[in-house]
């Protein structure tokens, strides 16, 4: 029983209830007050769950370690929960409300409750037009607590309920206060979105359900124990229903479709929501469950999965190259980026696992920001055409379009920043994948995702080339605006800090995740 | 036939029911002085203490086996006509619950002025008693007799209002029906040429056995009876008549069919397939299984074209009914009670607030005439949102979620994958069915927002069934643990 995690899921669920129970005429500048408290109050419990993850705890684990050399080699993505509630929920369906974290978990719990906290510090400001800010900051706090849930359920079933909770406040969120200007686009884009999710993790259900049926538990902690054998039959069919259903959320190519749009549509704080937080679901998914539950049918699909996500890289760049809406084609990158992350999990070889899991922190980091700068670019301008937006915004706002190239650097992997050393990594393990796998086809695949690479750094300098440079008096201003303002800058503070963190001191992470 | 022994307790709650309808229609008939409002009041109350009273007579029977009617059979256990076990008391507690909630709904300055009340709340005890016949009912005889009684008062019961569409939606069913009862009569004689028996435990012993040349017999036979349950419960290519009977037909009639007359079909089906004419292995379960997709595909897939309130959740009841054939065509009688409680409390509560907002809004049919009812009505918008969440199984209805995967689960363990696709692919047309609705309730608020004082027994049904529900979300052991 762990009160502190227990708490980090409850406590934004229960303030998203209160905002709704206050009187409508409380103001939005309140809710926001409230929303910012309590998210803030969950970023500092994830730092103590973290702090108290890592601690050294008593002697005892040196003694033992010392006594029996260094641990066995294990499955990646193995849970070695910590912080465990384990009780027993609905016993006819073998259904327990299981929680814990590990060291794979945990940054993805602070990156969710550091990205939700600066969300709601971000609309004490500046806000959807839309209004009704009070309902936008409760269901932010649903969701945080959905995604926790997620990442801390140790349980199949429970992965998938929380998995769920999300869909219909994301929904929400594009629905009523998406692209003021597209009513019609927002809705269609909100729809398409939900469905698509709700099919994924229908189909994902399917699989759990399958593994139950092997192996007889829903538990995760039993099933990393005991996974399912075998790499044919059943075993095999519920990994390539558990794939699909995770590849949806991810997205990987070609059931990226709902992305786009979704990301396009969706106010600033759903879209850095969206990328920064929800993808992720999809590859944590793939590396807690498809790993270690079954590990020899993940093998047999691993070089189908790593020839989609290379697809999906290189796809993802071509079609960010045609983008003219800044905000479609970071949604594109991140289809890119997302391909990359699939790629490391494919290899099933501990440096492109660890890849993997540093590009998806860099990741929400950075497409945050970027989200968060093609939010700012939007509002000043009512539009995210870049055709409208015209050139040379150098000239016009400085600051805001230098951060936008530093943030377009540090997505495009240069070293340095953050986004460098999951890539690196990713492609190193392409290069070493585990030992089942048929090392040529990875060969190839690396290459061809070097290439993407290539092409990623492409068009992102296309995108600095076609919206900040330029001769100013060719591009006049269009819109009256300011640059960056004062809580833009303390929002985005933290995400550039912890990208040239990240891209400096990679080992602060990595050194969690030695898998071998 | 000779009746040796029975079990009185086992009929305890049919014949209270039966005097309850009997003493509901003498009061009206008798009832000269005093208001109008006094005499609905006192109807009420009598009905809803009969059926308050089978509830708790029920649920103090968990866990009891009690047969009547029975003889000794020449081979084998005893057999017996009504049997009061762990699934009839499930089936039971889910039919009175549904009775209750439709007497709620109905009750006075609820129910619309030119309906006569004693006939209609004698009417809904009478379908009640046959319903739960119905769900004990362990021989084919019975079986039929009960599903008489269930149907002839809800015909009389829509065309209760006399008006044009009311006539029209009677007829409809009633000549459906007929059709269906004949169709059942039919396989059922077959049933009894080929096996002897009418006791359904004697078929499903006797079938194994069969002469290979009347195994096509006993098949064909089989499929009549359960196309005949198919009719009465609107599986799909046996729905036509349901969408025009539902929108026809008052509210809390409507509410009735939806919840009362539709679990007593289902009961009957469960009651059928796992205990007699498809045992396990049998072929008539793949028939079933059918049905269940392509019910289950026509009727969501008919709800989303929809726009008016009543008609999206009659199409969409034909949806829900696909899911609940899912897991009764593998046998697994707890998922479909489980499935089955949850979808009558929701329901109930969905028809509850279409119910407020028809009677407050002239020709408020539409699911435009709901926009913005989060903001204005909060409290019945909320909780209609969250019906219908529910309905689609999605946090946070998990009530509806649960249930849904222990259909899943079911149809998983049977082995009938594709079955378990099409479930997931019905599981978001489900969604994008009841989104729609919610997309109305979450914009801000029309020209004229719908605020309107509430009638308090409105809003005591609807807060009861939201407060089911939200305790069934959050223990859905319970609903598991209705049937054994």
């Amino acid at each position: 029983m762990s009160l502190l995690l227990i708490a980090l899921l409850a406590v934004p669920a229960l303030t998203a209830a209160v905002l709704w129970a206050l009187p409508a005429g409380t103001g939005d500048r309140v809710a926001a007050i409230v929303g910012s408290v309590v998210s803030g109050g969950v970023l500092v419990g994830s730092a103590v769950l973290w702090w108290d993850l890592v601690r050294p705890h008593c002697p005892c684990t040196y003694r033992l370690e010392s006594f029996l050399g260094p641990p066995p080699r294990t499955l990646p993505g193995k849970i070695y929960a910590y912080a465990e509630t384990d009780i027993s929920w609905i016993p006819e369906l073998d259904v327990r409300f299981h929680l814990g974290i590990d060291t794979i978990s945990m940054p993805l719990i602070a990156l969710t409750a550091l990205l939700v906290f600066l969300c709601c510090l971000y609309s004490l400001r500046i806000t959807p037009r839309a209004g009704r800010t009070r309902s936008l900051i409760a269901l932010l706090l649903i969701i945080e607590t959905g995604v926790i849930g997620t990442f801390s359920a140790l349980d199949l079933v429970l992965f998938f309920l929380f998995f769920e909770v999300v869909l219909i406040p994301m929904w929400l969120v594009i629905d009523i206060w998406g692209d003021e200007h597209d009513r019609a686009g927002r809705r269609r884009a909100a729809t398409t979105f939900v469905l698509m999710t709700v099919l994924g993790s229908a189909v994902m259900l399917l699989g759990f359900l399958l593994v139950h049926r092997q192996a007889g538990t829903f538990d995760l902690e039993v099933l990393g124990e005991n996974p399912v054998a075998g790499g044919h039959g059943i075993a095999l069919v519920a990994a390539v229903l558990i794939a699909v259903g995770l590849a949806v959320k991810m997205p990987l190519w070609p059931l990226h479709i709902w992305l786009p749009d979704a990301h396009a549509k969706a106010p600033t704080v759903g879209s850095v929501l969206l990328a920064g937080v929800l993808l992720k679901l999809g590859s944590y998914g793939m590396i807690r469950i498809l790993l270690p539950v079954l590990p020899d049918a993940t093998a047999t699909i691993a070089p189908y999965l790593a020839g989609f996500s290379t697809v999906a890289i290189i796809a993802g760049s071509l079609a960010c190259l045609a983008q003219t809406d800044v905000k479609r084609l970071i949604a594109y990158s991140s289809v890119g980026h997302m391909g990359f992350i699939g790629l490391g999990i494919a290899t099933m070889s501990p440096e492109g696992l660890a890849g993997a899991l540093y590009a998806n922190i860099a990741h929400g980091i950075i497409t945050g920001l970027l989200f968060f700068l093609a939010g700012g670019i939007k509002d000043r301008h009512d539009t995210s055409d870049l055709r409208t937006i015209g050139r040379a915004l150098y000239a016009r706002l400085p600051r805001l379009s230098g951060l936008l190239t530093f943030a377009c650097l540090a997505s495009l992997g240069l070293p340095g920043l953050a986004g460098f050393w999951g890539e690196m990594l990713i492609l190193l393990g392409a290069y070493h994948p585990g030992d089942s796998l048929p090392r040529t086809t990875f060969l190839v695949l690396m290459v061809i995702a070097g290439l993407g690479a290539v092409l990623t750094a492409a068009y992102f300098l296309r995108l600095i080339r076609q919206l900040c440079q330029g001769d100013p008096a060719d591009n006049p201003a269009t819109a009256f605006a300011v640059d960056v303002s004062r809580i833009e800058l303390i929002t985005w503070a933290p995400l550039i800090v912890l990208t040239v963190l990240l891209g400096l001191w990679p080992f602060t992470l990595l050194d969690y995740w030695t898998f071998s | 036939m000779t009746i040796t022994w029975t079990d009185w307790q086992a009929t305890a709650v049919p014949l209270l029911l039966a005097l309850g309808a009997v003493a509901v229609l003498l009061i009206d008939g008798f009832w000269r002085t005093g208001t109008k409002q006094l005499k609905h009041t006192v109807i009420t109350l009598i009905t809803g203490g009969v059926i308050l009273f089978g509830l708790v007579f029920v649920m103090s029977q968990r866990d009891a086996f009690k047969p009547a009617f029975c003889r000794t059979a020449v081979e084998g256990p005893a057999e017996c006509s009504l049997v009061l076990e762990p699934l009839t008391i499930g089936l039971w507690a889910v039919l009175l619950i549904g009775g209750l909630g439709v007497v709620g709904l109905s009750a006075y300055r609820l129910l619309s002025a030119d309906i006569p009340v004693g006939e209609y709340h004698f009417l809904l005890l009478s379908a009640l008693v046959g319903a739960t016949v119905l769900a004990g009912a362990r021989d084919l005889a019975t079986v039929v007799i009960a599903l008489e009684v269930v149907s002839l008062p809800s015909f009389a019961m829509v065309a209760l209002r006399r008006d044009r569409r009311g006539s029209e939606a009677a007829l409809k069913a009633f000549l459906v029906s007929v059709l269906s009862t004949a169709v059942m009569l039919f396989g059922i004689s077959y049933l009894y040429g080929v096996t002897g028996s009418l006791y359904l435990q004697t078929i499903a012993t006797r079938m194994p056995g069969i002469d290979p040349d009347l195994r096509r017999v006993a098949f064909a036979a089989g499929l009549f009876v359960i196309v005949g349950f198919g009719f009465k419960i609107a599986a799909v290519p046996f729905h036509g008549w349901l969408p025009d009977t539902y929108s026809g037909a008052p509210v809390e009639v409507t509410a009735f069919l939806a919840v009362v007359s539709k679990s007593a079909g289902v009961a009957g089906l469960l009651v059928l397939v796992t205990f007699g004419v498809a045992p396990s292995g049998s072929d008539l379960r793949i028939v079933v299984a059918i049905l269940a997709a392509v019910t289950m595909t026509v009727g969501n897939l008919a709800a989303l074209r929809q726009v008016e309130a009543v008609r999206l959740l009659a199409w969409s009841s034909i949806g829900q009914v696909g899911f609940l054939l899912a897991p009764l065509a593998v046998g697994d009688a707890q998922a479909v009670v489980a499935y089955l409680a949850a979808y009558v409390v929701v329901t109930l509560g969905a028809f509850g607030a279409v119910a407020v907002v028809q009677r407050h809004r002239p020709g408020g049919l539409f699911l435009s005439d709901y926009r913005g009812m989060v903001r204005s009505e909060p409290g019945l918008g909320v909780a209609l949102v969250f019906f219908l969440m529910v309905l689609a199984g999605l946090p946070p209805g998990l009530a509806g979620l649960f249930t849904k995967f222990a259909a899943f689960q079911a149809v998983i363990d049977a082995h009938y994958g594709w079955l378990a696709l099409v479930m997931a692919l019905n599981v978001m047309i489900g969604l994008a069915v009841y989104l729609r609705w919610v997309a109305e309730l979450f914009r801000l608020p029309a020209d004229d927002p719908f605020s309107v004082n509430i009638e308090s027994p409105a809003v005591g049904v609807i807060s009861l069934c939201a407060g089911a529900a939200v305790v069934l979300s959050i223990l859905p052991g319970t609903l598991f643990a209705l049937a054994g």
